[in-house]
């Protein structure tokens, strides 16, 4: 796909996967993944479980080797790149975060800051300050991470991934998020103003992200773009057109209707297997 | 951040802890506290009239032209003894919070990679076969041969089991953790055969030695061990904040762009290097390695830029506070220092283990 | 080697003092010796009772845990495991000389004590009637009591003559073993213990020649090396809860002394403390050896 770009980067600064065979070594290939991601746009990774989502992910962030191909940023593959120069500018944020001893939430959000300790900015407090306050921790500052709620922890470790990216950096260069299901643990509320946040970092900072998601109609309402997995195969494209009944149907074998909500924003309705056989309500 | 301000100004901690500032000058005091009331301490009556005197002499303030016997009692004996206490609690100390800060576990203790162990079967080697090999030996390089091979034994000891926790490119604490336990298991069982096949003058020897002690401690000896133990904080204290970070999982860390492999590698070695010269100096003194971060995170929470050094100095309390009780209770004989920390040791350690059942 | 001073200055200074020091021992020995005599902490049970027999014990200011003989010697200040000395606990005495033993240490405690001006002299341990001669003769020398201690030598030697002949004079020489504890399998002497070497004073031969030093022995070895007369401690037998049941234990029943029940315990420092009772010592043992495999 080689959507519009978002007039705050350059078409060099993308995200690439160059024939990147997604899988595990061992096991056999979960999908062949060739595409770009465009910073200034949420993308969405999507699939049925065991499809290789977190395993793309993690090949995204530079954490895991590819089994074949490549992923290539601003046009160097991540094998060339510094772990800290990627730091500087990626963050990535997994599923689960265990933290050992009993680091306070704010200590927990300063660690995102490690990448730039040779070259503090002049805001470090500050940083710490707003990215807290941005997912709504702030008032957990002083409590330890381990104390709270799953919900409040993945909001803590959120905060940390963004003051990671927090500053703009030297050069423009574009800077990525990268999250692992990050509304799995999140309340209703939650997970719409999680998405909304990423959503607005990508538009108005021109960040790119990518989320592996669950949830369908997060995706529609939030995701520029998606990537498709399952069934051995990789769709790109931008939501509209890629995340249709048809395709759902074909990746995840469930029938489909789409409607409207309120704010005219499209949604889907799941109306259970589609395929032949299977019951079409729990008996 | 090159600072040390963990507290947002205005921000109220649930949590209730000391400020890093705070917690470490309280421990520079705990030392300064402990090494005034060492040196007041000791088989050897000396009133603090005294101890004034030769403090003057000592720094060329008094005539010394006589040599009175509190002088070199104090300057030749009890002195270097109380330094080396000093270098034995801060190493022990920091090793023990980079043990725990490596293994993410606070229940870590330096003798998981070996040293303790490695450091005792060489010392054992050098006692019941080193008068086969080496019988005319003068005594006092014999004295020093035993401190070299304890010191070399306890570094080849964590360089085995180092080299077994590497896996798939880098080291694997899990596996260490494991090799740890069989390599120390095998040092115990070579130990134990030398116990078997050792005179009896040997076995006392070795038995002696094991229970630790820093007496005996000579400026020549705490100029080495001192120096180690400096070089060992200098490096372990830029540790710092990458353990930090190392906290919330090594692969996390590494995607925050902490050298991972580079860190387990310095921490390790800087803890074989501590440990290793402080053993083979004063023999085995337990616990200090596990409560000093204990109670340095209890306090001033566990941010490795106030535990590190924080350890460094309660450790260093601990062990002359420890050591002026030990010769001093049972005087004019003296009680072996490790059998003393033992016992302080294990209530302590039951009662952490209480503390974290749940998380264990 | 190293020299431990804490800088130019006071190294100067001790070295100043303690070239001193041999001019003042020397001539001043003797004057010490009539004008104050020597304190003495002594090392070890045997060289405590020297320095008893030599009339010295008013010098005594300390002694180790193995001086138990005579009883006396038991109330005197403690300086703990002659192992494993404290420096300033034995400086705190005030002594002017340590007497010892070889095994006396760890050896840098010894040179701090040295450093000191503390005179400390160690004999050679080797198990041999040499050794109570040395004994005799180094604290003789430390307390100033070298009058006395010939008289106690020439004394002491004759008793040692006399034992000789006696033992010499019997033609049995039982097979004799002894043991030093009972945890799992027994710990025996082999050679070039004390106990061998007072095996074989006492005109007997150690059952176990295969190995030196203390060694556990299985019930089989022990049968194999079939010894007439087992030897222990009174301190032993105490510990196992007396003679009885000493020869419960199983692996004692297949030897040749468990059916005359041919035991002999002595005191632990009489029987091994290579001392002034050594004559005596030998000679009860082998009076009472040839009694029991007569």
């Amino acid at each position: 796909m080689s959507a519009a770009a978002s007039p705050l980067s350059t078409t060099a600064d993308l995200l690439v996967c160059d024939q990147l065979g997604v899988g595990v070594p061992g096991r056999p290939l979960l999908a062949t993944v060739h595409t770009q991601f465009v910073p200034g746009r949420v993308t969405a990774i999507l699939g049925p479980n065991g499809a290789g989502k977190s395993t793309l992910l993690s090949m995204l962030s530079g954490q895991r080797t590819p089994r074949s191909g490549r992923v290539r940023l601003a046009g160097k593959p991540l094998p060339g790149w510094s772990a800290l120069a990627l730091a500087r500018q990626r963050a990535v944020l997994p599923q689960e975060t265990a933290v050992a001893f009993d680091f306070t939430v704010q200590e927990v959000v300063e660690m995102g800051r490690f990448p730039h300790r040779q070259h503090p900015s002049r805001h470090e407090a500050r940083i710490v300050r707003e990215a807290l306050a941005s997912t709504g921790v702030a008032h957990l500052a002083g409590r330890s991470v381990n104390t709270l709620s799953g919900g409040e922890r993945a909001r803590a470790h959120l905060a940390r991934a963004l003051a990671q990216i927090w500053e703009p950096l030297p050069g423009g260069a574009a800077r990525w998020l990268l999250l692992d299901e990050p509304t799995a643990a999140l309340d209703l509320a939650h997970q719409h103003q999680t998405m909304a946040l990423v959503r607005r970092w990508a538009v108005e900072q021109g960040v790119g992200v990518v989320a592996v998601l669950h949830d369908l109609n997060l995706a529609l309402r939030y995701a520029h773009g998606v990537v498709l997995l399952g069934q051995g195969r990789c769709e790109a494209g931008p939501t509209a057109q890629t995340l249709t009944p048809a395709a759902i149907a074909r990746v995840w074998g469930v029938a489909c209707t789409e409607v409207r909500a309120s704010d005219g924003v499209p949604q889907f309705l799941v109306a259970g297997a589609a395929a032949p056989g299977l019951p079409s309500k729990f008996e | 951040m090159s600072g040390v301000a963990v507290a947002l100004p205005g921000a109220r901690w649930t949590v209730g802890r000391l400020s890093p500032r705070a917690a470490l000058t309280m421990g520079a005091m705990l030392v300064l506290l402990a090494f005034v009331w060492a040196s007041t301490q000791g088989a050897y009556a000396i009133a603090p009239a005294q101890l004034w005197q030769v403090l003057l002499q000592a720094v060329g303030a008094a005539p010394s032209a006589e040599q009175a016997p509190e002088y070199l009692v104090f300057i030749n004996i009890r002195l270097p003894r109380l330094l080396m206490g000093v270098a034995a609690g801060a190493g022990l100390g920091l090793a023990g919070a980079l043990m725990q800060g490596l293994f993410r576990n606070p229940l870590a203790d330096p003798g998981l990679i070996g040293v303790s162990s490695g450091a005792a079967l060489a010392a054992a080697l050098t006692i019941v076969l080193g008068s086969y090999w080496l019988p005319d030996l003068p005594r006092t390089l014999g004295s020093w041969a035993l401190v070299g091979m304890a010191f070399g034994g306890g570094l080849l000891v964590t360089a085995l089991i180092y080299a077994l926790a590497q896996a798939d490119g880098g080291t694997r604490m899990g596996l260490m953790l494991l090799a740890g336990v069989a390599v120390n298991a095998l040092a115990l069982a070579g130990l134990g055969y030398l116990n078997f096949i050792s005179t009896d003058e040997q076995l006392r020897n070795l038995q002696m030695w094991l229970l630790g002690s820093l007496g005996g401690a000579r400026w020549s000896a705490v100029a080495l061990v001192g120096s180690i133990v400096a070089v060992a904080c200098g490096l372990g204290l830029a540790l710092a904040r990458s353990l930090n970070a190392i906290a919330l999982g090594e692969a996390q860390a590494a995607l925050l762009g902490v050298p991972v492999e580079r860190t387990k590698r310095l921490a390790v070695l800087v803890t074989a290097l501590a440990v290793g010269a402080v053993t083979a100096a004063t023999g085995i003194i337990g616990f200090i390695g596990l409560v000093a971060p204990h109670w340095v995170r209890l306090v001033a929470g566990p941010d490795h830029r106030v535990v590190l050094p924080g350890s460094a100095l309660l450790g260093a309390a601990l062990v002359l506070a420890a050591d002026g009780v030990a010769r001093t209770i049972v005087q004019p004989a003296e009680l072996p220092l490790g059998v003393l920390t033992a016992f302080i040791g294990v209530p302590l350690f039951l009662a952490m283990l209480r503390q974290f059942r749940s998380k264990v | 080697m190293w020299h431990d001073g804490l800088n130019d200055a006071v190294r100067r200074q001790l070295l100043r003092g303690m070239a001193a020091l041999p001019l003042l021992s020397a001539a001043g020995a003797r004057r010490a010796a009539a004008a104050s005599p020597a304190r003495i902490v002594s090392l070890g049970g045997a060289l405590t009772e020297v320095v008893y027999l030599l009339g010295a014990q008013g010098q005594l200011v300390g002694t180790d845990t193995t001086s138990l003989f005579p009883e006396a010697a038991q109330r005197t200040a403690k300086v703990g495991y002659m192992r494993q000395l404290s420096a300033e606990g034995l400086l705190s005495l005030k002594p002017d000389a340590v007497v010892g033993t070889t095994e006396a240490g760890p050896p840098v405690v010894l040179d701090q004590v040295r450093s000191a001006g503390v005179r400390v002299e160690l004999v050679q341990a080797d198990h041999t009637w040499d050794e109570v001669q040395r004994k005799v003769a180094t604290v003789g020398r430390v307390a100033g009591r070298e009058r006395e201690a010939r008289a106690l030598q020439a004394s002491l030697d004759a008793q040692w003559v006399a034992v000789q002949k006696v033992v010499a004079a019997t033609t049995r020489r039982p097979r004799a073993l002894f043991i030093l504890s009972h945890s799992g399998s027994p710990m025996v002497a082999g050679t070039g213990t004390a106990a061998d070497a007072l095996i074989r004073f006492a005109g007997a031969t150690n059952a176990i020649t295969q190995f030196a030093g203390y060694r556990p022995l299985t019930a089989e070895a022990m049968a194999s090396a079939a010894p007439e007369v087992l030897l222990n401690s009174t301190q032993g037998i105490e510990a196992l809860g007396g003679e009885a049941a000493f020869w419960q234990r199983p692996e004692l029943a297949l030897t040749p002394a468990f059916r005359r029940k041919a035991l002999v315990a002595m005191e632990a420092s009489h029987l091994l403390g290579f001392g002034p009772r050594l004559p005596a010592a030998v000679r009860e043992l082998h009076t009472r050896m040839q009694a029991i495999t007569a």
